[in-house]
């Protein structure tokens, strides 16, 4: 019995520092990086840029995969379910993670299913209005559309997307009703705002950016919770708008599955902080219209969760008014 | 003017890269041995290629994927005139009076006036798109979801009346095609609708599994189930270039063919073996004596050869400008626009100057080379049919599984494929074309997108569709089609046409 025992426990050590040591020399082999949208996007050239830049940091290659579908969920589901071993991580997306779980049903938890290590970029958006509307401002946009309920029509990339629950969170914050009108993708939902289809859109500022450069719309504002470095004269609607709280930015993330060993986690991280001050990373994510972000794990968790909770209860408050 | 030379000095440069020339040389390849293969066609070729794309930038995978399309009509015209079999439907007419000649001993004259005669309809068919294109697209921009959705509704309509064979079939098929395009995401709510639970189909069924499905799988099925191979008395090719006399005599009926092939290209669902048909029935019209033709009349070769190829080159028109497909090879060219995250449409002469100049660029460079494949090499594509075709087709289907695979990572979109190859081949039987599906199928989504949005917009008053002049103009327009298809003049020439092919 007492040698049973003695083995076992034997075993157990054993297992443990081996446990370890797979840790300790990690990464042994390819590590593969999800990107859960298709190749060519935003979201998989932000993927490409980190996957080159922890190439170099980790000394391993990193493959990056594109398993595209549902918004990002599939690709989500799949880093959820992978083996917590290191090998498989994924470039995240607020929708998939943050909005998808409370406005529909996913086989993820979040919370339980994922385990946050940085956001990587991020991108605002931007408050657009078509240039017959008399509206220079967030104020302005408010006592327009309560003058004129139902009235104004807003463009989105489609209905459960961040383009379309920011503007629907505005409209909640607000007290105000516009119209829905969903496009497939936010390049058609601004270039509606530019030909007067619609009146205005909460649109990616990448896809904003050349339209307000052209003088072919008005923005009047920013979504996040800081202005753009992109756009330093735009005010944030919270700040315009007096909208305390009001944040609805689009990130891109490095998350791997629940349950990855901390040293790993750490190791990750580490990379990730030095990558946001690399001087090519930095121009490569200009290049795709992104700014490059470091947040610590705990931080980008918490940031998860707040979003969840506002989403969720927007998503309530959207079935209640029905 | 002057800036379309420029624009077009632009396009030179992005398709004179040697990169681009490599893929616009690979696209010349590929066509003619496709071409060359009576087996394989430019659609099915194109579908299993389409996910190779993929690795490549957008300019070089359309350059590539449109190089295979016209490529192919040079390549048919090949064994059509040495052996009597098309390689490709467009091709069929050519065989009538270009075997003749082979026969007679003129297969060299017979070869170079068909491909001096495709190079002239080509660089033709190319400076149309270059000068036709921005105007359009400029009309284009002024667009609203109503328009999109009349102009989408002619592009269907279209599709029926001119394609090939019974109209009820086309409409079950376009209708088929429609109802696969409703599967996936509802615009306006978001849920998903007909998936069954998948979660792979809640984008939709993926476009690249159809196309190589109907097209790829169940032609390769189809061809395995002809039994014994046929083996083609391969005539004698004599001197290559043609005396001065002949290219003169064979210049109007060149011209001819050309502004036929132009014309039929630019329509929806017209596309190069109308047009050739249509050129060879003018020739023989316009011929002082026309009792030559089934005996080795030069201008059979002639025009329809230029014709086939002006009409492969200006069905680019309508694709680049209107995102409109005017065929099944044009909408595979729209898949995989959307594969690179171009959306087709007046945008992309504006967004993707690249891609426009450089593809029209290609064009011309392409059928330089093409030229040149085709006439001082003949021997060695005729070399070609000597390949068992039981080893081609197994070859392609490995290269088609993995290549749908790539896509997406995703082992279902292979069953997908496996499934639609088998209803492919299963409507081949019933002598149901899978292009309208196809059509269908790409323009069935779209339309729905642009008819909710306009009743969103107009808070559900259908009068939006014939209050806007250009919706108005193009709802007419597809009405004219339907009364046309009707009239019992135009249903005897369409049956006409087409019995003459099925003759072949």
């Amino acid at each position: 019995m007492k040698t049973k025992l003695g083995l076992l426990a034997g075993l157990v050590i054993l297992a443990s520092t081996s446990l370890a040591s797979a840790q300790a020399d990690w990464p042994r082999k390819a590590v593969t990086l999800i990107v859960p949208y298709a190749p060519g996007g935003y979201t998989d050239a932000v993927g490409r840029i980190t996957a080159r830049y922890l190439e170099k940091a980790l000394a391993t290659s990193v493959v990056v995969e594109n398993r595209a579908g549902a918004g990002g969920i599939i690709g989500t589901a799949y880093v959820a379910k992978a083996p917590p071993d290191g090998y498989t991580l994924c470039v995240c997306s607020v929708g998939a993670t943050s909005v998808a779980p409370v406005a529909q049903k996913t086989d993820y938890d979040p919370k339980k299913d994922l385990r946050p290590i940085s956001i990587v970029s991020t991108i605002p958006q931007t408050v657009i209005v078509g240039k017959s509307l008399p509206i220079t401002s967030i104020p302005e946009l408010i006592a327009y559309a309560k003058a004129n309920p139902g009235k104004l029509n807003y463009g989105s990339s489609g209905a459960g997307g961040l383009m379309h629950y920011s503007v629907a969170l505005f409209q909640v914050r607000t007290g105000t009703r516009m119209t829905h009108v969903p496009f497939k993708g936010g390049a058609p939902a601004t270039a509606a705002v530019v030909s007067g289809e619609v009146q205005i859109s909460f649109t990616n500022m990448t896809d904003a950016l050349p339209q307000m450069e052209a003088n072919t719309v008005r923005a009047i504002a920013v979504t996040s919770v800081e202005r753009s470095p992109y756009a330093p004269n735009l005010p944030t609607v919270a700040e315009a708008g007096n909208l305390k709280g009001y944040s609805a930015e689009s990130w891109n993330g490095i998350i791997a599955p629940a349950g990855t060993p901390e040293p790993i986690i750490k190791k990750i991280s580490d990379a990730l902080a030095k990558m946001v001050d690399d001087a090519d990373v930095k121009k490569s994510m200009a290049a795709a219209g992104a700014t490059g972000v470091f947040t610590t794990p705990a931080e980008f968790a918490k940031r998860i969760d707040d979003e969840l909770a506002q989403w969720a209860v927007l998503v309530k408050e959207m079935k209640d008014g029905k | 003017m002057m800036d379309v030379l420029a624009l077009l000095g632009h396009g030179f440069a992005v398709a004179g890269t040697p990169q681009n020339l490599f893929f616009c040389l690979v696209g010349a390849l590929c066509g003619t041995l496709i071409g060359v293969l009576p087996g394989l066609g430019p659609v099915a070729t194109i579908s299993l290629l389409l996910p190779a794309t993929y690795a490549l930038d957008p300019v070089g995978a359309i350059i590539m994927l449109s190089g295979i399309y016209y490529g192919a009509q040079y390549g048919g015209s090949t064994t059509a005139i040495l052996m009597n079999i098309p390689g490709e439907s467009t091709s069929v007419v050519t065989a009538i009076d270009g075997h003749r000649l082979a026969q007679q001993g003129r297969a060299g004259e017979a070869l170079a006036v068909a491909a001096i005669g495709s190079f002239f309809a080509g660089c033709v068919g190319s400076l149309v798109i270059a000068l036709a294109g921005p105007p359009l697209a400029g009309v284009a921009q002024k667009f609203e979801s109503p328009d999109y959705f009349s102009l989408m509704l002619l592009g269907l309509v279209s599709a029926v009346v001119l394609a090939n064979g019974s109209v009820f079939r086309a409409v079950a098929m376009i209708l088929l095609g429609l109802l696969l395009g409703l599967v996936g995401s509802d615009i306006n709510s978001g849920l998903t609708r007909m998936t069954f639970g998948f979660l792979q189909l809640s984008d939709g069924v993926n476009f690249v599994a159809i196309a190589m499905g109907m097209f790829g799988v169940a032609e390769v099925v189809s061809n395995l189930e002809s039994k014994g191979e046929k083996k083609a008395q391969i005539a004698q090719i004599s001197s290559i270039w043609p005396s001065l006399k002949i290219l003169l005599l064979t210049k109007f009926a060149v011209l001819r063919g050309t502004l036929i092939g132009i014309a039929f290209g630019i329509l929806p669902g017209g596309g190069a073996t109308v047009a050739s048909f249509s050129a060879y029935a003018l020739e023989k019209k316009v011929a002082r004596d026309p009792s030559r033709f089934g005996k080795g009349a030069i201008e059979g070769v002639a025009a329809p050869e230029a014709a086939n190829n002006a009409a492969a080159q200006t069905s680019f028109v309508p694709l680049l400008t209107l995102g409109i497909p005017t065929s099944a090879t044009m909408a595979l060219m729209i898949g995989a626009l959307t594969l690179h995250g171009i959306a087709p449409g007046p945008m992309v002469i504006t967004r993707q100057p690249d891609l426009f100049w450089g593809l029209i660029a290609s064009m011309f460079i392409g059928n330089l080379m093409l030229v040149i494949i085709n006439l001082p090499m003949i021997g060695l594509w005729v070399k070609l049919l000597n390949i068992p075709y039981r080893m081609l087709f197994l070859v392609i289907l490995v290269i088609s599984a993995i290549g749908v695979y790539s896509v997406n990572n995703s082992a279902f979109d292979v069953y997908l494929t496996l499934a639609f190859g088998l209803l492919g081949y299963i409507l081949r039987k019933l002598d149901a074309e899978p292009a309208p599906l196809l059509m269908g199928f790409v323009l069935g989504p779209p339309m729905e997108e642009n008819v909710r949005r306009s009743l969103i917009i107009s808070q559900g008053d259908f009068m939006v569709f014939v209050q806007r002049p250009i919706s108005l103009v193009l709802l007419l327009a597809a009405l004219a089609l339907l009364i046309s298809v009707a009239l019992p003049f135009i249903r005897k020439r369409r049956v006409e046409v087409f019995k003459d092919e099925a003759a072949n």
